[in-house]
């Protein structure tokens, strides 16, 4: 367990080094196209080949790994943090304000959101940089991927709020706002982190998804998402298993999370 | 017996799905007396605990009357008053040591923070406090132990925890709430004897709640009989057990198993 | 993920029918991409119901994919009036629909008057409505019809290709038809089978009926890489239009069956807004109303790299709005425009444009930047604007490329006209330049870059509608194609729409299928579905 957490962290560093690194250790530009060489095999000049349009693989995975890194991660963490809150507050604070916030969550979830998304679009501006159009899709996907947790959360809330240590604890004269830390946080932390742990790779993939309401990601930039999406099409891979990187990349630094974090509570 | 009781109660509550629970319930209880309030299931015991604390209004009931605990209305405290007396001047012990303790904590931090709600102090104080509770309690002290999750203790280890806890303030009152309940016969005991204790050292006044008469019968000063909502008799222990008034404490006294006769050899088997 | 497990779901579901559904002999198979939304041939707006019309549907005149020239069918003849607004037709003898009803020209006024029923909302007899009026049929006698429309109808003999004609009496309705095949058995979601109409009029030289081909089974297959899948497999015959990237697959795996059949009526275009209500800075406008500009960036856009990467050398550089394909109205002086970067930059400083550390500004120091926007989903459309990204930041133009879903692409460059510049392809089935006046006129609504102008905004725009209108009003063939010419001429030099390539028809053939000569019509391979026929069909497994 202590290797293959030892490993995992290693691992987790070293795609954490590599993507920040990206401007160094990248043989080329993740737009630069080689139009000599659409579509190339694995070389020493093109680690992972080339793209369909002659991009180099292996930069546009580096680019790709810190964009995804940086912003699904957050994105999970922001739909978390409002699925505690909201989902615990319910809960919590039971009665009709519970009926309102869960009608309102079920509400929430009957959206035709495809439309909601396409509105959100016509509202941005055409002229926005790929960059900023892949922070908003993730600050949007952390924005909407909440209801579905808060149900959950809701439900646990309400039963601890009827459970004896919760009587107990305010017997032994805690007010709300420790009950709330103290009590039932800890208790919330399991469906809270598993939330998180699955949220991050379907925000991964819904933000390539996306690209077809010209959200997410926009050319050329990369993002693991957009990667994925070339996968798409299962045309051949047998003969190109290196087109795979990105999904072996994706699985692996999940996993890697998983075992790092999972050790640190029964270590920790 | 000092003029003034340490809690005096006279009470009516109910719930909204089942009105009535507690029909004018009026008793008396001096400084470091143990008071036993015994009755079937269901006969309220429980509402009455909770209504002392002011905890009535999580479960939906609703409570008039009025309590008075060491000269003060509690019906007439605010809530802020309350929760500052609750832990530390009343404490509650429940029925099932393990669901009472939050299972996602270790059982250290959650003695620590019992202490901390009331008190600000440094560190080393904070464990002392919780060192010296568990000691009272005779519970192990060390950090392993305070490591320990709920699930990793014995229900009576649990209960030990809880009532440590109870105590950890030093309340005046102790309200128990059928602490025995749960627990096997030897730990009964133990637990029993541990109560007699703590009233012993610490002087605490408790409130002690079981429909388990023999339970009563060893550990309080006198026992109030509840029936249906309504305390039906109060009388020091020795004279309800021996001369009960009320048929309905007839009957209870009645009900209780007697203890088989056996032959002599069979008696020395046992033994 | 979603997709992978949906992809699974059919690859068993492609095994099921394939059990289910195999009968040796004469039949004929394909894919259609979806379920026929509907069986009424004067309702067809989908692929799936197309092909069941062209299949099923016997039509007055067809044209001819292959001559591009319309021949005889039910008609035996037909006279356009002088004015254009009426057509006689002599009608076919002894021909009976389906159901055995026999064909006359009461059948023909019932078709007309449910295709112009007002009611019936048919897209079909949107073309026929040139002007509101209703349309009046003639009998005179059963063989002889004569239908006056209320307004000249451009093209009008041509439009009644796609009219299949429906019986007036059989109880059967639209299901009584008189084209080659008739339903026979319908699974939704799964198939559709077509049998040979016993009634069907048409025999080769020696009498022997027509078609050859008993039935057609058309499978439901969503999925373009299972269909490519299952022609190798030889479940299904033929492929009537492939990817590049399949085309190259299966010309690797199975070269016989791999057919280029050379430059199709499709094109690729991109376009700047140009229109004066467009909800975007002034100064953009002016870079995107300057024939310079426009001729710079399509200089610079390097059409061959588009071709050899994008289109694996399956396309031409496009020259005109009228492809190659359509071979009486094309205007074959025209060149494509070379890729000159010198040149581009030439005629950006001849603007005022400059380029300041790789950066273009225009003369009141903006960056020249714009937004291209294109259908999400479309891979060759997004691998083009990556391309065009990328050409343009050579000569210091940034070009932010945003895909769209198709609906609020179509909202925003027909209603809101909120983007600068849009990339699409136009599919032309017509080949007579009049369909197109609602593009060319400055009038027109889709006169994309700047629709529905109360009067021209630019002397070429004026001239175009006077060639158009010119055009349209001639009876003499040689004019016309003068004023076309000119048209296309001038479109060459303005760029209005900026042409970047035709694409080839790319399909693919059974070698057991006979008698087939693939064109880039829809539909390419079997427009001559009477004459096909199969060989034994033994490499088939069973």
């Amino acid at each position: 367990m202590k290797t293959m957490r030892a490993v995992a962290l290693v691992f987790l560093a070293a795609v954490l080094a590599a993507s920040m690194a990206a401007n160094w250790i990248a043989p080329a530009s993740y737009a630069r196209q080689f139009r000599d060489q659409p579509d190339a095999a694995p070389s020493a000049q093109h680690l992972l080949g080339t793209d369909d349009l002659g991009r180099d693989r292996f930069s546009r995975l580096l680019y790709g790994t810190r964009i995804s890194l940086l912003l699904a991660p957050a994105a999970a963490l922001m739909s978390t943090v409002l699925a505690g809150a909201i989902g615990g507050a319910a809960g919590f604070a039971g009665g009709w304000i519970e009926v309102c916030v869960m009608a309102g969550t079920d509400l929430f979830l009957s959206l035709p959101w495809l439309f909601l998304l396409i509105t959100v679009r016509a509202c941005l501006p055409l002229n926005v940089s790929p960059v900023v159009s892949v922070a908003i899709t993730f600050v949007l996907l952390g924005c909407l991927g909440w209801a579905a947790a808060a149900r959950v959360v809701c439900a646990d809330v309400r039963s601890f709020r009827n459970s004896d240590f919760v009587l107990l604890a305010r017997a032994s004269g805690a007010g709300g706002a420790r009950l709330l830390m103290r009590h039932l946080v800890p208790n919330l932390a399991p469906v809270l982190a598993a939330q998180f742990w699955i949220s991050i790779p379907v925000f991964i993939l819904t933000e390539a998804n996306l690209g077809i309401l010209g959200l997410g990601v926009a050319e050329p930039l990369p993002s693991w998402g957009s990667l994925l999406r070339e996968l798409e099409s299962f045309s051949g891979y047998s003969a190109q298993p290196w087109l795979f990187a990105p999904l072996l990349l994706l699985v692996l630094t999940v996993s890697s999370f998983q075992i790092v974090l999972h050790n640190e509570e029964v270590a920790g | 017996m000092e003029s003034q009781p340490l809690l005096s109660v006279h009470l009516s509550a109910g719930y909204r799905s089942k009105p009535a629970v507690l029909k004018d319930v009026c008793f008396e209880m001096q400084r470091g007396e143990v008071l036993s309030l015994v009755g079937q299931s269901g006969c309220g015991k429980s509402t009455l605990a909770l209504a002392v604390l002011r905890l009535l209004h999580w479960k939906q009931a609703t409570a008039e009357g009025c309590i008075v605990f060491n000269g003060r209305d509690l019906m007439a405290a605010s809530e802020r008053e309350m929760r500052a007396m609750r832990g530390r001047e009343i404490a509650l012990v429940l029925q099932s040591p393990l669901s009472a303790l939050n299972p996602a904590r270790r059982i250290g931090a959650q003695l620590e923070e019992a202490w901390q709600i009331h008190r600000r102090t440094s560190v080393t104080e904070r464990l002392d406090a919780v060192h010296a509770t568990l000691r009272q309690v005779s519970l192990p002290s060390d950090r392993a132990f305070l490591r320990r999750y709920p699930a990793e203790l014995s229900v009576g280890q649990a209960q030990r925890v809880l009532i440590g806890m109870a105590i950890l303030h030093r309340p005046a009152l102790l309200i128990a709430d059928e602490p025995t309940s749960a627990l096997d016969i030897v730990t009964q005991a133990e637990i029993l004897e541990l109560f007699s204790r703590l009233r012993h050292d610490l002087g605490i006044g408790i409130l002690y709640i079981s429909h388990d008469l023999l339970s009563v019968a060893a550990i309080s000063n006198r026992v109030a009989v509840m029936d249906q909502g309504r305390i039906v008799e109060c009388q020091p222990t020795a004279r309800l057990f021996t001369r009960p008034a009320h048929p309905f404490t007839q009957k209870l006294i009645a009900a209780l198993p007697a203890m088989p006769q056996f032959g002599r050899a069979a008696q020395a088997q046992i033994a | 993920m979603k997709r992978w497990i949906l992809c699974l779901g059919l690859i068993f579901a492609t095994v099921s029918t394939r059990c289910a559904g195999a009968q040796p002999g004469s039949e004929l198979r394909f894919c259609i991409p979806s379920d026929p939304r509907t069986w009424n041939p004067l309702l067809v707006e989908d692929d799936a119901s197309e092909t069941i019309r062209y299949l099923t549907g016997g039509v007055l005149v067809r044209l001819n994919r292959q001559t591009q020239q319309l021949e005889p069918e039910l008609a035996t003849a037909w006279k356009v009036s002088r004015a254009g607004n009426a057509i006689s037709f002599t009608l076919r003898r002894n021909v009976r629909f389906s159901d055995g009803s026999a064909f006359t020209a009461r059948d023909v006024a019932y078709t007309i008057a449910q295709l112009m029923d007002p009611a019936l909302h048919s897209p079909t007899g949107d073309a026929f409505r040139a002007a509101p009026g209703k349309v009046i049929t003639r009998i005179a006698d059963p063989y002889q019809i004569t239908i006056l429309f209320p307004a000249p109808v451009v093209g009008l003999a041509k439009l009644f290709d796609q009219v299949a004609i429906l019986s007036a009496t059989s109880p059967e309705h639209e299901r009584a038809v008189l084209g080659p095949y008739q339903l026979a058995d319908y699974r939704g979601g799964s198939f559709v089978l077509l049998r040979r109409n016993p009634n069907y009029w048409k025999h080769d030289s020696a009498g022997r009926p027509l078609p050859y081909i008993q039935s057609v089974r058309l499978d439901i297959e969503q999925n373009r890489d299972i269909e490519l899948l299952r022609l190798l497999r030889g479940e299904i015959d033929l492929i009537g239009s492939l990817s590049p990237e399949s085309y190259d697959r299966l010309s690797a795996k199975a070269p016989g069956m791999a057919v280029d059949a050379g430059v199709s009526l499709d094109s690729e275009q991109m376009w700047f807004n140009q229109a004066p209500s467009a909800p975007i800075a002034e100064y953009k406008k002016a870079w995107f109303r300057s024939t310079n500009f426009r001729r710079a960036v399509s200089e610079s856009i390097h059409r061959d790299d588009i071709i050899r990467i994008v289109f694996h050398g399956h396309a031409r550089p496009a020259v005109s709005w009228i492809s190659p394909a359509n071979r009486a109205w094309f205007d074959s002086k025209l060149a494509p425009h070379a890729f000159d970067r010198s040149e581009a930059l030439r005629l950006l400083a001849h603007d005022g444009f400059t380029l300041v550390n790789g950066v273009l500004h225009d003369r009141a120091g903006h960056a020249v930047e714009f937004s291209l926007v294109t259908n999400a989903g479309n891979t060759p459309r997004e691998r083009m604007a990556a391309m065009i990204q990328q050409d343009l930041a050579a000569i210091g133009i940034r070009v932010h490329v945003v895909t769209l879903d198709f609906s609020s692409l179509i909202e925003r460059i027909t209603r809101s006209l909120n983007y600068e510049a849009c990339l699409l392809g136009l599919v032309n089935d017509d080949l007579d330049p009049n369909a197109q006046m609602n593009v060319w006129l400055s009038s027109g609504e889709n006169h994309q870059w700047n629709p529905g102008e109360k009067k021209p905004a630019t002397a070429w725009e004026a001239e175009i509608d006077r060639l158009m209108r010119a055009q349209a009003a001639s009876l003499d063939a040689k004019k016309r194609k003068q004023d076309v010419d000119r048209v296309q001429e001038i479109v060459w030099k303005q760029e209005p729409f900026i042409y970047l390539v035709d694409k080839d028809a790319l399909m693919a053939v059974s070698p057991n299928l006979h008698n087939v000569s693939p064109v880039a019509l829809r539909p390419q391979v079997y427009w001559n579905i009477d004459w096909l026929w199969l060989s034994n069909s033994g490499s088939r497994r069973p």
